[in-house]
């Protein structure tokens, strides 16, 4: 699904990845950890399409396209989700709005009808129940006055409803307290399927006490050091990421 | 002199003019007034203070004549509402469906043509001008031929919303409306004036409004302008408010070359509130220039004045919103915020606040915010899949739709979101 061969980019001109290749396949799901800085969350902004984020050197390509040649609304169509780290407060966009714009122009894309008005409103609540997520959100402005919780569990909101075929996990538990965080992971995992891919990007391991990865890939300087199941977070976890610049060192 | 030079332009051409309600004494000497008063200041110009950003050059370059009254030479969209067409300046009574001259129904909608002589027009006109007027207002006095009138007895209400359009069809012409809306105590309407003009028409629209509510009245007023993309505007609205009176004013520029308003609102009488909002949607080469007054003369008065501005283009804005609280005016609540949204790198926005506060027992708040379309907020709308365009459409609309929920009227509510989105926001209406 998709293919990151030899990646290098640039955010704003500063190179931050170094050579990045990774393979994730349906049903799979990858964690990407590493210290601050390794460029994990540019990774998953560079699969997005994000402005300024650009790629120097290498390819990425999902099911067989070139992604550097999407806009970021084409790669959304196409399928990929990014749940962001700071998920983006949009005074006088309600929730709902956005989601049937979304929505809507996915469905456009792939050549289906719009939603009909009765059918979105069922989706919208049958989704919400997923999160906890009261109704009385959904009509609010996108993330205005969210807790971070309350703004995590909207990304999962959206994924649920948008199904994407590649979903990026941003940072989803950073700032979470533990009931937020296994409600986010309930949702997520309930997101999991046969024909649906996820990377998860996370600096913690606990994250991955909830989400069960199938790979963990260690990230440094913009490079994978590491890559194995799931007990290499645990050690990760238990020898800390100075153990990472040694194989680094190593290598 | 420059002065001297635009004067007689202005002045000549309508000597030989008969005028509307020359018979009447207490007429003569307001025009009479106002026509000294322009010629010794004549027009404003870049000096002025209140008019440096305003560029008049194409107009003053210019020559209009008197306009006369004309037949409308095309259909108006159909409407809800009760309507007053106004062609060139004077009443087509043919295509005007909201007379209603002999208070059959408790009120007078009249035009000003046929109630001059009234003495209720007599008490109205002139009575809330300010004693510092610009030319053009001046000038409207000086020549005022036709406009609408609207008068509410005690208690009475317009039953329907009276829409007035203002048709300008003819280039090279100058029209001075002259409309009053006369609301005695406990009275109510709601009014909206249209502007529009003929593609191409070149022509100066200057027309004055005066507003007078009395004792606990409720007024809504709209103004939605959409001249010819060459045309010139100069509006005034001028409001008197006795206690517990309640006028809401709204302000919506949309079209023109240069547009100026000046709104003002006199708070004389306790409890009284007044409610400004504007909106201003620039593109191409519109200039549009809002100034605005609120006078706290007495205690207890609260105004909320909210104005949004998006221009697009090499459009141009500008507002000056003041507030002069008395020295009495105790108790005095006053909001005002001015925030602009440039869509285009040669979009220019000015905005000046202006607070003079005289009282030491008030509450006054302002800000003003100049800005652009949040590239945050729309890569999180794109990561979604929502198209550029409409992702852009969505954050437009929701930066100006805190003025346009304050808009009662539904139909004007949908043809703004239209004006902004096209069909962009089809489907999302109800939810944004």
């Amino acid at each position: 699904m998709l293919k990151i061969t030899n990646l290098h980019a640039s955010v704003f001109n500063t190179p931050i990845l170094n050579g990045i290749d990774l393979e994730v396949k349906p049903g799979e799901v990858h964690a990407i950890m590493g210290p601050n800085g390794s460029g994990k969350s540019t990774l998953s902004n560079v699969i997005a399409g994000r402005d300024g984020y650009e790629i120097t050197q290498g390819s990425i390509d999902y099911l067989g396209k070139d992604l550097s040649e999407m806009e970021a609304e084409e790669r959304a169509c196409e399928g990929i989700f990014l749940a962001f780290q700071y998920p983006v407060e949009i005074p006088g966009v309600s929730n709902m709005a956005m989601l049937k714009a979304a929505l809507n122009s996915i469905r456009k894309y792939n050549g289906e009808e719009e939603i009909k008005a009765g059918d979105f409103l069922k989706l919208i609540r049958e989704k919400a129940d997923l999160v906890e997520m009261k109704q009385e959100f959904l009509k609010r402005a996108v993330n205005e006055g969210f807790s971070g919780g309350e703004k995590k569990r909207n990304e999962i909101l959206q994924m649920a409803m948008l199904e994407p075929k590649l979903a990026l996990l941003d940072e989803t538990d950073s700032g979470l307290d533990i009931d937020a965080l296994k409600i986010v992971s309930q949702g997520v995992n309930a997101l999991r399927s046969p024909d649906r891919a996820m990377v998860l990007v996370t600096h913690y391991q606990r994250l991955l006490d909830y989400i069960v990865p199938d790979y963990v890939h260690v990230l440094a300087n913009g490079r994978i050091v590491k890559s194995g199941d799931k007990s290499l977070a645990l050690e990760l976890e238990e020898k800390g990421y100075s153990w990472i610049e040694g194989l680094q060192e190593a290598s | 002199m420059i002065a001297a030079d635009q004067t007689e332009n202005w002045v000549a051409p309508h000597a030989s003019t008969e005028l509307l309600g020359s018979k009447l004494p207490w007429l003569n000497t307001l025009r009479k007034q106002a026509l000294e008063h322009f010629e010794k200041q004549g027009l404003p110009g870049v000096r002025d203070e209140d008019w440096r950003y305003t560029n008049l050059r194409a107009l003053k370059s210019g020559e209009y004549r008197l306009s006369t009254a004309k037949a409308l030479n095309h259909e108006l969209p159909s409407s809800d509402f009760t309507r007053l067409v106004i062609v060139d300046g004077h009443l087509d009574k043919s295509t005007s469906s909201g007379l209603n001259q002999h208070a059959d129904e408790g009120f007078i909608v009249a035009s000003l043509a046929d109630a001059i002589e009234q003495a209720y027009v007599e008490t109205a006109f002139g009575s809330t001008l300010p004693e510092l007027q610009h030319g053009f207002t001046a000038l409207n006095t000086a020549y005022a031929q036709d406009g609408y009138v609207v008068y509410l007895p005690k208690g009475s209400q317009l039953s329907k919303v009276l829409e007035v359009v203002f048709v300008h069809q003819s280039s090279d012409v100058v029209s001075h409306t002259r409309n009053l809306i006369i609301a005695e105590a406990n009275s109510q309407c709601t009014v909206i004036e249209r502007h529009i003009g003929q593609e191409g028409a070149v022509y100066l629209n200057n027309s004055v409004t005066e507003i007078i509510a009395g004792d606990n009245a409720h007024i809504d007023h709209y103004k939605v302008q959409q001249e010819s993309a060459d045309a010139f505007h100069v509006g005034a609205v001028f409001i008197n408010q006795a206690s517990g009176s309640q006028v809401k004013n709204h302000n919506i520029a949309l079209n023109g070359l240069v547009t100026r308003n000046d709104i003002h609102s006199n708070l004389l009488g306790q409890g009284a509130h007044m409610e400004m909002n504007g909106l201003v949607l620039g593109q191409g080469r519109q200039h549009v220039d809002n100034h605005t007054l609120v006078n706290h003369a007495v205690p207890n008065c609260t105004s909320d004045e909210y104005y949004k501005t998006v221009l697009d283009d090499s459009s141009r804005s500008v507002f000056r919103g003041r507030i002069v609280v008395a020295e009495d005016a105790q108790q005095t609540n006053a909001d005002q915020q001015n925030n602009n949204l440039l869509l285009s790198e040669n979009a220019e926005a000015d905005s000046k606040p202006q607070l003079e506060i005289y009282a030491d027992d008030v509450k006054c708040s302002h800000g003003a915010t100049v800005g652009q379309l949040d590239p945050k907020s729309l890569f999180y709308l794109k990561s979604r899949g929502i198209a550029d365009a409409q992702a852009r459409a969505l954050l437009t609309f929701a930066f100006a739709n805190e003025v346009v929920e304050r808009i009662g009227v539904d139909s004007i509510r949908e043809e703004l979101t239209r004006t902004m989105a096209g069909e962009l926001l089809t489907g999302l209406e109800d939810l944004v």
